[in-house]
């Protein structure tokens, strides 16, 4: 249930977001999560859902979109999609030596929220 | 409604954390490994065997992860320059920050070897970088012959694995070579060290491993510093 700590952690990153953008209200998060993290996208919409209550994300919506693992092959470079729950055997050397290149992060992508006045129409755009 | 595209790790709070223990213990030309695995696995009861060991050549200090209770740390504190519990609560895995934490009260420039007994889980250690230099994942011969095809993420990641309690092998239906086959998938990289904490059997093997690491660390790493 590693899902409740990177709930918390998406929240922080959440709130700065909205902080930032001046929002009052947070709708929905967009969030890509990398297959070699393991979480499992029920007990994740469960744990935020559990973190999200009393803050301006109370009932915004959580939209994963699940990143497939790479692994580059530390013997001789290759680039290929494991099938993590199988192997990791690199394809041309047939050795399982690899570094994950992708698929090995959780990302919070975009926050969809409410701001009580544009930023851009006022005095300059934020970066 | 407005849409803020924000594309940060919701990792990189940890992530940064991690970064700054390992520049930290690199700096300090000390060792640090993740050791990780189910519960019961037999963690303790290796160091338990493995600080009095190392205790003739070099200075081991340990961090132990638990949800509660502080057992383990008891059985160590004797054995290590230094020993600190971390209680998670509820917390499944050990993470960055606690570590850190743990670090500040260890005098890291009289240490050799720090070793980090990570929660017994699986799964979600797995998915934090706490800083260490080394990830060693245990299995012991009572948790089944199917353990690293069920976790081949965790198995993925390991540098080097100690297969436990190997005294258990004539008593127990085992086959070494299943681990064997699904390592030969799923990491060819790390070393298999059968041992058994009881017997003392691969005991040797396993701190000739952590001696070669130990030195070949402490090189690269006073290079590193020169050129910097």
């Amino acid at each position: 249930m590693h899902e409740m700590s990177i709930a918390v952690s998406m929240l922080d990153g959440v709130l700065q977001a909205a902080a930032r953008a001046g929002a009052v209200r947070v709708e929905a998060i967009e969030v890509e999560i990398g297959a070699m993290k393991l979480v499992v996208p029920e007990a994740l919409q469960a744990a935020w859902e559990a973190v999200r209550a009393d803050t301006l994300a109370d009932e915004a919506v959580l939209k994963i979109e699940e990143i497939s693992a790479w692994a580059e092959c530390r013997q001789c470079g290759r680039r290929f999609e494991p099938d993590i729950a199988y192997s990791f055997l690199c394809p041309d050397c047939n050795r399982a030596d690899v570094e994950i290149v992708r698929g090995n992060d959780i990302v919070l992508k975009s926050v969809i929220c409410q701001v009580d006045r544009d930023p851009s129409a006022g005095e300059g755009t934020e970066a | 409604m407005k849409k803020i595209n924000v594309v940060e790790s919701v990792l990189q709070a940890n992530d940064a954390i991690a970064r700054d223990n390992r520049a930290l213990m690199s700096g300090a030309s000390l060792l640090s490994i993740n050791l990780m695995s189910a519960p019961g696995s037999g963690k303790t009861a290796l160091l338990e065997k493995t600080l009095p060991a190392l205790a003739r050549e070099y200075a081991c200090a340990v961090l132990v992860g638990d949800l509660q209770t502080t057992r383990d740390a008891e059985r160590l504190e004797e054995l290590a320059t230094a020993v600190t519990q971390i209680n998670t609560g509820r917390g499944c895995h050990l993470d960055a920050a606690q570590v850190a934490e743990g670090l500040r009260g260890l005098k890291l420039d009289d240490i050799d070897f720090l070793f980090i007994e990570n929660v017994g889980n699986m799964v979600c250690p797995a998915a934090f970088d706490l800083g260490e230099h080394l990830r060693v994942v245990l299995l012991s011969v009572p948790e089944g012959d199917d353990k690293v095809g069920k976790y081949p993420t965790l198995f993925q990641l390991a540098d080097a694995i100690l297969l436990t309690k190997v005294d258990l092998l004539g008593v127990l239906e085992y086959d070494i070579g299943r681990v064997r086959d699904d390592l030969s998938r799923i990491n060819t990289r790390a070393p298999l060290i059968e041992l058994s904490s009881t017997s003392g059997q691969g005991i040797n093997q396993w701190l000739t491993w952590l001696g070669e690491q130990h030195r070949a660390r402490a090189t690269p790493v006073a290079i590193g510093l020169k050129d910097d």
